[in-house]
């Protein structure tokens, strides 16, 4: 007895009690919520208590832009840049969520995206934009900067 | 940030590889210099040293940044490196390896550097490696390497081989789908034996005179350049296939019918004719068809090619759609007179586009004529460019031919365009 996917409908509701109904298809581009479905555990709304209202609806946008068969490449590459285009807070909601939902795609995007905003900056610009706390003590500190002397211009 | 779980931090960092980078995120927290030993790849960039200072050693450096990692499987080192470096990080990281990348330096050295260990003998202890790319190699001593049962893909750019260095080499990997060699000089007789090779890209500098032979029957993409015999035994599946020379002449070539062959690509200064021909007759299904060769000629002197029917080229080519029409090709084509007794049920099927260099106002009439034939037997055709740039314009007739051509275009403008 096999299940017609194009018709059947996923219902999903956000820590902050928003519910969202999406076909199967989309929602099975999530890894954790395509496992349910195979299961048998997709009847009723599955909670998801980690992800709030206006995360999952960015993380379901996307899923319903990677199902639809009109969107040329270049519209979908265009998409994925506009995408990521997110204050941090954002960002790491994003992160959280991609990761927990398991959907691939969009969480090597906002790995890579997160990646990008490190490279060629120094330490103390890193801490200040991603607001990181300095654990070393001085003395550590100093060892760990002579140690890699090299890279700094 | 620092709310993220471990995992996400280490995930995130795992996307950092330049070893600049990575040096700079051990120093921002204690957290994060503890997920950097996850990574999986490093790529140290030509300039990374070049701000030591005092008795900072680049191999040391190296050393020390891959000794942190729990397990690396990429290493890609642009900055020069010592034979010994290159030993000692191999020590510690070889089994891992899955990729790894060079650039070797050793074309400037006139001699191998007898001190230490040489950097090609030392590659063998990445026994598992998949990919193998070397930039600027001396390799005029064939390298002591075990057999690499996992490389799939070797590259070899900007090198100065000798034919049993480079024999020994490709004993050492029997499995490779992808070879590539580019830039290199001092091979005369290439025998490559690879039985799961798919792709392979030669290009090989010099007098133009080596001679090349693949016995590879899964190839499917072959680029050759600068070989005058080329012979592949069993070439049932190759799909694309590109032949030029620069520097010499193209003497022979042995492949035999080429049933799965979508693109030919021939090019150079001087072809003797049954290569050219022989080429024409096993590409007999090939979809898109590039020549760009000047002359043929079986001695020195340079001659231009023998008349060659339109009408018998096209029946024995029903599957083309794209013909690039360069160097001696199109004045040929235009000089049979066939086309006055055309069969009536004539036609060229599938060609939809046409790139026809024009180079000499010589024989206008008849090319004239070929360019309407080309476009009235031609039902499906698209697109005609032709380019006139290169045409001699010294000879008096130039400017009529020129005037015909404009015509011929202003005509057909739906379909004909002057480039």
């Amino acid at each position: 007895m096999s299940s017609s996917k194009s018709n059947k409908i996923v219902k999903l509701e956000s820590s902050d009690n928003k519910t969202f109904e999406v076909e199967e298809a989309v929602a099975v581009q999530s890894e954790t919520l395509k496992n349910m479905v195979d299961d048998g555990c997709a009847n009723d709304t599955i909670p998801l208590p980690n992800v709030n209202g206006k995360i999952l609806e960015m993380v379901l946008g996307w899923c319903k832009k990677h199902v639809d068969e009109t969107v040329t490449g270049d519209e979908l590459n265009k998409y994925e840049a506009d995408f990521l285009d997110l204050d941090q807070a954002d960002l790491y909601g994003l992160l959280m969520a991609a990761n927990f939902l398991n959907v691939k795609g969009l969480l090597d995007r906002v790995l890579q995206r997160v990646a990008d905003m490190i490279k060629g900056k120094k330490p103390e610009e890193i801490r200040r934009i991603f607001n990181i706390k300095n654990d070393f003590t001085p003395e550590e500190e100093e060892e760990i900067r002579l140690e890699n002397a090299w890279a700094f211009d | 940030m620092d709310s993220l779980p471990d995992a996400l931090v280490q995930h995130i960092l795992s996307h950092i590889n330049n070893a600049k980078d990575v040096a700079v995120c051990n120093c921002v927290s204690k957290r994060w210099k503890d997920s950097l030993p996850y990574i999986r790849s490093l790529y140290f960039a030509r300039n990374s040293f070049d701000n030591l200072f005092g008795q900072q050693n680049p191999d040391n450096l190296v050393w020390k940044m891959i000794s942190s990692i729990v397990r690396l499987e990429e290493l890609v080192v642009y900055c020069p490196f010592s034979g010994v470096g290159l030993a000692s990080w191999l020590s510690l990281v070889g089994p891992s390896l899955r990729h790894l990348e060079l650039r070797m330096d050793n074309l400037v050295e006139n001699q191998i550097c007898n001190e230490g260990p040489s950097k090609l003998d030392c590659i063998s202890v990445a026994k598992n490696l998949e990919s193998l790319k070397l930039w600027g190699v001396l390799m005029t001593h064939s390298p002591k390497w075990d057999v690499f049962q996992n490389l799939w893909n070797l590259e070899i750019v900007g090198a100065r081989l000798d034919d049993p260095a480079l024999s020994a080499a490709l004993r050492g990997c029997p499995n490779l789908t992808n070879l590539l060699l580019l830039g290199c000089e001092g091979v005369r007789l290439v025998s490559i034996e690879l039985p799961h090779l798919q792709q392979c890209k030669l290009d090989f500098y010099g007098l133009g005179n080596c001679q090349l032979s693949i016995t590879s029957p899964k190839i499917e993409f072959l680029e050759v350049q600068g070989c005058s015999w080329i012979r592949v035994h069993e070439a049932n599946c190759l799909k694309n296939l590109s032949i030029a020379n620069n520097a010499g002449k193209v003497y022979r070539v042995d492949f035999g019918k080429l049933e799965a062959l979508e693109f030919l690509s021939i090019r150079g200064v001087q072809w003797c004719w049954d290569a050219v021909s022989n080429m024409l007759k096993w590409a007999s299904e090939v979809k898109h068809l590039y020549m760009k060769v000047e002359f043929t000629g079986d001695s020195e002197a340079l001659q231009p090619f023998p008349e060659i029917d339109l009408v018998e080229f096209f029946n024995s080519h029903p599957k083309l759609q794209k013909f690039d029409i360069h160097g001696a090709m199109f004045a040929a084509l235009c000089q049979k007179n066939s086309l006055k007794h055309v069969d009536s049920g004539f036609v060229i099927p599938s060609l939809e586009e046409l790139v026809i260099t024009v180079r000499s106002p010589l024989n206008a009439e008849q090319k004239m004529s070929t360019l309407e034939s080309l476009l009235k037997y031609g039902k499906n055709l698209k697109s005609m460019v032709i380019k006139i740039l290169q045409m001699k314009s010294n000879h008096s007739s130039a400017d009529d031919f020129f005037d015909e051509i404009c015509r011929f275009r202003y005509m057909n403008r739906k379909i004909v365009r002057i480039e």
